[in-house]
């Protein structure tokens, strides 16, 4: 298996041997030769990594390790706009968890993440599969297809707003005169339906990011497994799963993983549409966190609030961490 | 990869249907955006008039849009701000998802736990002690305050989705061309970047468009009617109170998105081209 | 100062000297001991002063407030910049700013924030009380959102009331020559109205403004309250169970079903475009329609808030304006409150908003402008019954909870929605416990 993979890659290379040395390298830049120290050095995977990290952590630390450190703190103190907070432990979240509003965003917030992430995976694959032909508008519709990605939240969630509008929706306007529905519906009166009508808005505007990621991950491999799995007598639903699938899986699980944090701390989107309403039925932890921590002051209430995820968000990245770094 | 198969009913159903569905639902908000951008604002109000159709289009809501705000100097703000943070970002995702996905050394895991982690504390929570940072750096109401910001949480996800697309290039690539010779940072530049095109492209899209998009540090960070970006100024200008300015909001909408549609397109066939030529070999 | 010679000296001398007679005796210090010594005014070079506000719905008056910004730089020698934003976004700014220390000097605030931000905020006492002394008292809604704990933490500004926007014609169809004076005379236009399809609309939605409008004036009506005027939870009461019935008997009988997804720009749309005869806003409708829908604009008028049992209240909370604690140019900022809350410049600021705000004082209610049009008569007399978010209790943090969580507002609406109005009322009692906690 390896060799199909190499062979058509690296026409002339040898067949790898049981050892490679490393060999000192010599720079052919006139009038300078790297040291042989620090070629030697950069061969060592530690060393390397450590340079390789540096910008990255440069960055990070300067600007994240502080307000992240601090974010955190916020959720433990019982701090106001203005006033030095004091450290109160968990009874930010003990409040919470006594809070009906709450745990309607806890409740909403999953049932959004979980349905929309799957949609988005769901479509943004089918979607890759489709757009990872040759055909005669291939160029526009891939361009086209970003859109949504592409627009200003804000400004498409307004769009929407106006689409789903009590007194001028566009679906409306259109079931009727197509004589499905008599009385208007009304998308975001309604607590299940604006639930709906989000992950819908969420759906529209995140599965472009899936479709051309796992588009990316679908140019990756090489066509000549098809060929060889066609040959075998695969047909096409037995190809994409045993070929495509397990070669894509660790973009697949990167983009749906990514997804599913952000999906989680969403906040624009929500804001706009309902802003939590209508009778908080559509709060989820971004939305009812900044209305605490912005319109009420406290600070320290709204960071419990954003944060009441982390510890399960932060085990779910050390195992993804762990699986992608598993041996191939 | 151009596979034909089937007869030509089979493909109108299993290609060319659910296209133009695809195509449709995607593509359907901004049909109705460029209509509401072109149409009176007498008609927008009118319940009974068809949405989909004006028969008295004009050009005033953009007219508007360049003359009543600086939506110019926007446009120039947001793609200079996109540029540099996507630049870092990308830069500073591929070092470090290669070192993450390809070499052992023993802070591994723990460092890269810490990289990812920054993540799951919102943009909501941090823009606070963010300020703090942005203030002490004396970038405030600068463009250097969202793009040294931006990074923040730009890298992790580069990071990460690089880590997953070297994984899907076999070590032994690299393996043979270490033993022709090469260096590990040669082998690196020279072999696993250019196979990883596709990620890296698909990476500076996604860094691209979230530095495009993004609302809260720029809304934070950045005063100045000058600095401004597009979602912010259009916004901001355009929704007063409980007016909204639909027309020209919608405008704004459209010039803020198409030109970035058309730059993406040659990048989206970019891989195409780069993938068939490294197959060839 | 030497770049100001010859007329623009002598006209900064005039102006300071004119601040000063007209601020009376109870300034310390500062500009009038100056100009007293006949020295120019000790802002150095360079000074800067920034004003953070909220984009208008009225553009001229944003146009008119940065010209009169710009002139008073011109006569301070100050260098004057105005950021203006919407209102939802300004409380993400100013945290910013309050939690960094760094920012604008002078900060808009809206309704009972300068509770909210009270330890982020200088002392305005000399400034507010000048003018208070000039023009007569405050209204108590404006006075008792910018006191905090008797120091005077925002100027007051203006208020923003809403009253009734309604379609005169299809109210005389309806049977009503005039606009009804209770809230059961409402209802029997409204059940009339509906019938022609011609529904009333109210929002139930979450944002900050006309859900508000009707879940305050309503209960206040009614003879409910949150609280007691001593902050204890009162909102559990016969007459606020009668507010919720009316409520949804009201919305039943005469309103849009749309409204349960309204945000504070829907009733706007929807009344501009024929759906809806009458709705609590702003003067925003008004004005869009004399722009742009002049045969909806001639039967267009503003009626009161109606009476109920317990009386005739309008949710007002009333703007001011903060001197932020942090700046280093608070004399500046303070000199430049003062001078724009003189007659002469406010008068024009208030012109050039055409009816849509009201002033703090008394004194306001005499401007030329009330005359031009008397179909804006309403809004000028709605400060006399106006309260703030809270009342009977202080407009305090705790008000503001009750506020952003929209208690009120939920109740109500998930009255409509099917909850038995008493399970609504006591789970808005819970959550008041909660908030008032």
């Amino acid at each position: 298996m390896a060799d199909q993979r190499i062979e058509p890659i690296l026409a002339e290379s040898a067949r790898p041997t049981a050892v490679a040395v490393p060999a000192p390298v010599a720079v052919s830049v006139p009038g300078f030769r790297r040291p042989r120290r620090l070629g030697q050095l950069l061969e060592r995977q530690d060393v390397l990594a450590v340079v390789l990290l540096a910008p990255t952590l440069t960055i990070l630390t300067l600007f994240i390790a502080y307000p992240f450190v601090l974010g955190i703190w916020l959720a433990v103190s019982d701090k106001v706009v203005g006033r030095p907070g004091a450290f109160i432990g968990l009874e930010n979240f003990r409040v919470n968890l006594n809070d009906t509003i709450f745990l309607r965003a806890f409740q909403n917030t999953f049932v959004y993440t979980f349905i929309a992430t799957a949609l988005k995976l769901a479509l943004g694959m089918a979607a890759a599969l489709l757009l990872n032909h040759h055909f005669r508008f291939k160029r526009i519709v891939r361009a086209s297809m970003l859109l949504p990605w592409i627009v200003p939240t804000v400004l498409s969630t307004l769009a929407w707003q106006w689409m789903f509008d009590a007194t001028f929706s566009v679906f409306n306007w259109m079931l009727m005169n197509a004589g499905l529905i008599s009385k208007r519906i009304l998308w975001l009166g309604d607590g299940t339906l604006a639930m709906g009508c989000l992950i819908a808005v969420n759906v529209w505007r995140g599965m472009p990011f899936f479709a051309i990621t796992l588009l990316a991950g679908l140019q990756t491999v090489n066509p000549d497994l098809h060929e060889a799995a066609e040959i075998d007598g695969a047909n096409a639903w037995q190809r994409y799963w045993r070929v495509t699938l397990p070669l894509i899986k660790p973009i697949m699980l990167v983009v749906v993983l990514f997804s599913m944090i952000a999906t989680f701390a969403d906040f624009q989107l929500i804001y706009v549409l309902t802003r939590g309403g209508p009778y908080s039925s559509t709060h989820v932890f971004g939305t009812y966190a900044y209305e605490i921590a912005m319109r009420a002051a406290k600070l320290g209430q709204g960071a419990s609030i954003s944060l009441s995820l982390f510890p399960f968000l932060l085990a779910v990245i050390v195992f993804q961490l762990w699986y992608i770094r598993r041996s191939d | 990869m151009a596979v034909r198969y089937g007869s030509p009913l089979k493909r109108a159903i299993t290609f060319h249907v659910p296209l133009v569905l695809m195509v449709g639902v995607t593509l359907f908000p901004f049909y109705w955006m460029v209509i509401t951008s072109v149409r009176p604002d007498r008609e927008l109000y009118n319940v009974q008039m068809n949405p989909f159709f004006t028969f008295h289009p004009t050009f005033k809501h953009f007219q508007d849009l360049f003359e009543l705000t600086m939506f110019a100097r926007w446009a120039w703000n947001t793609i200079f701000i996109a540029t540099v943070s996507t630049g870092i970002s990308l830069f500073c995702g591929l070092l470090a998802g290669y070192a993450l996905a390809r070499l052992e050394f023993r802070w591994a895991a723990p460092l890269g736990t810490l990289i990812f982690v920054t993540y799951l504390v919102p943009p909501t929570l941090l823009f606070i002690p963010l300020g703090d940072v942005v203030k002490t750096f004396g970038i405030g109401d600068t463009p250097w305050a969202v793009i040294l910001t931006y990074p923040t949480f730009l890298i992790p996800f580069c990071t990460w989705l690089l880590m997953g697309y070297f994984k899907t290039i076999p070590r032994e690539i690299e393996d043979c061309a270490r033993i022709d010779g090469a260096s590990r940072i040669q082998a690196m530049i020279r072999i696993t970047f250019p196979l990883a095109v596709p990620g890296i492209l698909s990476a500076g899209i996604f860094a691209f468009t979230l530095s495009w998009n993004e609302f809260l540090y720029a809304l934070v960070f950045l005063s100045s009617p000058q600095q401004k970006t597009i979602p912010i100024g259009v916004f901001t200008e355009l929704v007063r109170g409980d007016v909204f300015y639909w027309g020209p909001l919608m405008a704004g909408a459209l010039l803020g998105s198409i030109p970035v549609a058309l730059v993406y397109s040659f990048f989206v066939e970019h891989y195409v081209t780069a993938l068939t030529g490294a197959v060839k070999g | 100062m030497a770049m100001h010679e010859g007329q623009g000296r002598i006209n900064r001398r005039a102006f300071l000297r004119v601040a000063s007679a007209a601020t009376g005796a109870a300034v310390t210090g500062g500009i009038p001991a100056i100009v007293g010594a006949q020295k120019a005014p000790s802002f150095p070079k360079g000074t800067k002063l920034s004003v953070l506000e909220w984009v208008s719905f009225v553009p001229a008056s944003d146009v008119e407030f940065k010209r009169l910004a710009a002139e008073f730089g011109k006569l301070a020698g100050v260098d004057v910049t105005v950021d203006q934003i919407n209102m939802n976004d300004l409380n993400p700014r100013i945290t910013s700013a309050i939690e960094t220390k760094a920012g604008p000097d002078i900060i808009m605030m809206i309704s009972n924030w300068p509770h909210l931000y009270a330890d982020g905020l200088a002392d305005v006492d000399d400034v507010a009380e000048e003018i208070a002394k000039r023009d007569g008292a405050y209204y108590e809604h404006n006075r008792m959102v910018s006191v905090v704990g008797n120091r005077w933490k925002a100027v007051p500004l203006c208020s923003v009331p809403s009253t009734w926007a309604y379609r005169e014609d299809w109210f005389k169809e309806a049977g009503a020559g005039k606009w009804p004076d209770t809230w059961d005379e409402l209802r029997k236009v409204g059940i009339e109205l509906k019938k022609k399809n011609r529904p009333m609309g109210q929002a139930f939605g979450h944002s900050l403004g006309d859900p508000n409008n009707w879940a305050y004036s309503v209960t206040w009506g009614f003879g409910g309250a949150e609280v007691d005027p001593s902050g204890k939870v009162a909102i559990n009461s016969k007459e606020t169970l009668e507010a919720v019935k009316f409520t949804v008997a009201f919305w039943k009988d005469c309103l849009d079903e749309g409204g349960l997804a309204w945000d504070d720009s829907s009733n706007n749309r929807a009344y501009l475009a024929g759906t809806i005869s009458a709705t609590i806003n702003g003067a925003s409708i008004y004005f869009v329609a004399k722009r742009q829908f002049p045969e909806i604009v001639k039967v267009t008028s503003h009626g009161h808030m109606p009476k109920g049992p317990g009386g005739r209240f309008y949710n007002i909370g009333g703007q001011g304006r903060a001197v932020m604690k942090y700046s280093k140019n608070q004399q500046v900022a303070k000199e430049f409150l003062r001078w724009f809350m003189d007659r002469p410049q406010y008068e024009k600021w208030m012109a050039a908003n055409d009816g849509y705000v009201v002033g703090p004082t008394p004194y306001w209610e005499k401007h030329a402008l009330w005359e031009r049009d008397p179909k804006l008569i309403p809004f000028k007399e709605a400060s006399k019954f106006g309260r703030w978010p809270g009342y009977p209790g202080a407009p305090s943090r705790k008000a503001s909870e009750a506020l952003v969580k929209y208690i009120l507002v939920d109740m109500y609406a998930q009255a409509i929605k099917g909850m038995k109005p008493e399970d609504a009322v006591k789970w808005a009692e819970a959550e008041l416990k909660k908030a008032y906690a």
